[in-house]
């Protein structure tokens, strides 16, 4: 009995503390009015040294630029949420600490992220990489992404470069250019992504071809090596990927081919292997909306810039092992594309069954999934990323071969 | 000297009647235990675990907000925990909750993609749950016919059973299913295919409840729940009794699926609105020590499932507001269950210390 009651005791304790900081909270909520309460709901943490630690990064980037102009971010950022309902709970989490701006940072939390909204009307939610929200007839739902095809362009002519110096050099012939693209699925973003690659290849390395190989999963180590490790059993000799591991680059590495990355710095990684790669600066967007919301201004519905506002990055080039004359080429082309005067998608650079294209649908608006509004092919080029921020480029063109 | 044997220092003697009151002393003391091993992963990562208890409580149940979240999150806790009961008391180990659920969630997602526009709202959701339910059961019953028949064993066949579901909705959610190409996401239910609230969490919560209920008298009060009781002693005495064992494990089986796919239905209709491989989330496993933590009592489930589904939804708050990792309550809640059903060892045995056991010797 004694033990009993030593028991209740020891409860009684712990749940009084526990009540006692019972209302401790949401005064944050109501500070001055250059403090702002922002959530970013990811799904990873900075240890995947990809994808979310790239948005990481522009958290603080944004935090940074704001603190200068006198205004004080205070980040709720919560890690490792799953493309399930517990993206509701999260949202619901960021919203009932006092968050003024929810951030998701990956496509599959927008349809939960929906679920929220109504209950939240005087929160901003954005949803990054998504296409649903700017259109949704609400006022408060967001989207955003970057021209990350204009990166992916300039690593593409990078890798170019390297495989036309190894022809020019004799270690391959013209025909053995061959570059392997480890790919999440047969998704627009993705197939935007290697198709602007290839392009830019294209431009300085005529006879390149490129197989795709997808490993079903955007976060998946071990099956981005092993696809990285089939497609150079099959004859590839340069690796580039849309997928959030470094794997890809140190099977390049170990197998002595070449690789371009994505997200992040990966010539650490892999020094002898690794060219370039390109990332989304989510800093440059996170700072304008932010400070937008501050100043009462409104954001923009559908947020999407590109390299030419520094929305998208090369991260540093290798100059150790990259091809004669790089630095300048990029600059060049970055140049070219900043004023307009290159277009990624120029329809007369590639066909789709042998033929021009001249139309292409960008949006679907009924539902099936299939794009039925806003022609996308005009004055010579396919429009990426202009009728809407989030990707609609899937046209498979010829010389790239799907292998799965 | 040499045939003298030594008193081991600790020996183990079976408690044969233990005061319940005592039991559940010991019971209440293995989750204030767990909750003082707990400090210490807070500790290591530098948080005062008082505060973050009381985050965790707040994060839980201090807002009706919230407490309907954690609400949302005992229900299919609960509700898995009674389908795998019965199969428990019978002894058979049925640890493909999982995949019954994933079963059932899929079967009940065909009606709500395709169905929605020909079906009344009720009508749709009636024809869903029963899909689920059929589904659910039929995929418990693949095991259950095998076990009956030819004595395969259970544990690894249900677990087996579990992947190729998963596997099934996998397939369907990149392929005939997926919304826009290459998503991998199954487009969201129309109104129609989804659960009511009922005081802001999807009805669910009631027809678990009444489970409960239901579930206690059938394992308590019906002829069937004897049946199944008598299996779980000895098999041996149930076919000297004349049970048909062979039957009542395929129909204990198929009633044990049958709320699993349940479960699952609750799960895409009232929570998630889609299907997607991971559905299930573990609550098929998690279950497993609900339903074993409570003694396969059904109200005490309800208790259990709620103190996992704190630990669950205060785990977020907890991560959001002190910048906890998620996984520090993984560690709690994994503490938690191991004290509490290792706790179920000292309720049954009594530690006897060698010097304590002279002492008594000495003083006869």
């Amino acid at each position: 009995m004694k033990r009993l009651s030593l028991v209740l005791i020891v409860l009684a304790m712990v749940s009084a503390m526990v009540f006692a900081g019972g209302s401790s909270e949401s005064a944050a909520a109501t500070g001055d009015s250059n403090t702002v309460k922002v959530g970013l709901i990811c799904i990873g943490d900075e240890n995947d040294q990809g994808y979310t630690y790239n948005f990481i990064r522009g958290r603080d980037e944004a935090t940074e630029n704001l603190a200068a102009e006198g205004i004080n971010v205070e980040w709720v950022t919560i890690y490792n949420i799953g493309e399930d309902s517990s993206c509701v709970d999260a949202n619901i989490e960021a919203a009932e600490q006092g968050c003024q701006i929810i951030i998701n940072n990956s496509y599959g939390f927008e349809p939960y992220m929906l679920e929220v909204v109504d209950d939240y009307p005087e929160i901003t939610f954005i949803s990054c990489t998504s296409y649903m929200s700017w259109n949704d007839g609400r006022d408060n739902t967001h989207n955003a992404f970057a021209n990350i095809y204009e990166g992916r362009y300039i690593a593409g002519v990078v890798a170019g470069m390297k495989l036309q110096q190894m022809i020019d050099e004799g270690q391959i012939t013209p025909e053995q250019a061959v570059i392997g693209y480890v790919g999440a699925f047969p998704f627009a973003e993705v197939v935007s992504g290697y198709t602007s690659y290839f392009l830019g290849a294209r431009s300085v390395c005529p006879s390149v071809t490129m197989k795709v190989m997808y490993v079903s999963s955007w976060s998946d180590a071990t099956a981005e090596s092993d696809a990285a490790l089939a497609l150079i059993d099959q004859g590839c000799v340069l690796i580039s990927q849309h997928s959030d591991n470094t794997t890809p680059a140190t099977a390049a590495q170990s197998r002595g081919v070449f690789h371009t990355g994505y997200n992040n710095d990966m010539t650490g990684i892999a020094p002898d292997a690794s060219l370039i790669g390109t990332r989304i600066d989510w800093g440059i967007y996170f700072t304008e909306a932010i400070r937008a919301y501050v100043n009462g201004e409104e954001i923009p519905q559908d947020w999407c810039k590109g390299m030419g506002e520094g929305a998208v990055v090369m991260t540093p080039l290798n100059e150790a092992i990259a091809a004669p004359g790089t630095a300048e080429k990029i600059a060049e082309v970055e140049a070219a594309i900043a004023d307009g005067s290159l277009e990624v998608f120029d329809t007369s650079t590639f066909t789709v069954g042998g033929q021009t294209v001249t139309t292409a649908m960008a949006l679907d608006t009924d539902g099936d999934f299939t794009p039925d509004s806003v022609e996308a092919v005009h004055d010579g080029a396919f429009h990426e990323s202009e009728a809407q921020s989030a990707p609609y480029f899937t046209l498979r063109i010829d010389g790239i071969v799907e292998l799965n | 000297m040499s045939n003298v044997t030594r008193t081991p220092f600790v020996r183990l003697a079976k408690r044969t009647d233990i005061d319940p009151r005592r039991a559940w002393i010991i019971r209440v003391a293995s989750i204030v235990i767990a909750l003082v091993l707990g400090c210490i992963p807070m500790l290591v990562t530098g948080t005062n675990p008082v505060e973050a208890y009381s985050v965790i409580v707040q994060g839980s149940l201090l807002r009706p907000v919230y407490f309907r979240q954690t609400v949302k999150i005992a229900i299919p806790l609960l509700a898995c925990a009674l389908a795998i009961a019965p199969c428990f008391k019978m002894r058979f180990w049925n640890i493909g909750a999982e995949g019954q659920i994933t079963i059932g969630a899929m079967c009940a997602t065909y009606f709500a993609l395709y169905w929605a526009d020909r079906v009344p709202h009720v009508m749709l959701l009636l024809i869903m749950f029963l899909a689920g339910v059929v589904g659910g059961g039929l995929w418990a019953l693949i095991p259950a016919f095998f076990k009956a028949k030819w004595n395969t064993n259970e544990t690894l066949f249900t677990l087996m059973m579990n992947y190729i579901a998963i596997g099934i909705v996998a397939w369907l959610q990149g392929g005939p299913w997926e919304g826009r190409q290459g998503s991998q996401i199954i487009p969201k239910f129309a109104d129609a295919a989804r659960l009511p609230n009922v005081l802001g969490v999807h009805i669910g919560w009631i027809f678990s409840l009444v489970l409960v209920v239901l579930m206690y008298f059938y394992m308590n009060k019906t002829k069937q729940g004897y049946e199944i009781a008598v299996i779980g002693d000895s098999t041996n005495t149930a076919r000297y009794a004349g049970m048909n064992v062979g039957y009542i494990m395929m129909r204990t089986m198929a009633i044990s699926g049958a709320i699993s796919g349940f479960v699952g239905f609750m799960i895409v209709a009232g929570a998630n609105y889609t299907l997607y491989s991971g559905v299930a989330d573990g609550v098929g496993f998690t279950a497993i020590s609900v339903a074993w933590l409570s003694q396969l009592n059904p109200f005490a489930m309800i208790v259990i499932s709620m103190l996992l589904a704190v630990l669950d939804k205060g785990s977020t708050t907890l991560q959001s507001r002190l910048g906890v990792p998620a996984s520090v309550s993984d560690i709690i809640t994994g503490i938690l269950l191991f004290t509490m059903l290792s706790c179920e060892f000292f309720i049954n045995y009594r530690l006897i210390f060698r010097g304590r056991a002279q002492d008594k010797e000495d003083g006869k």
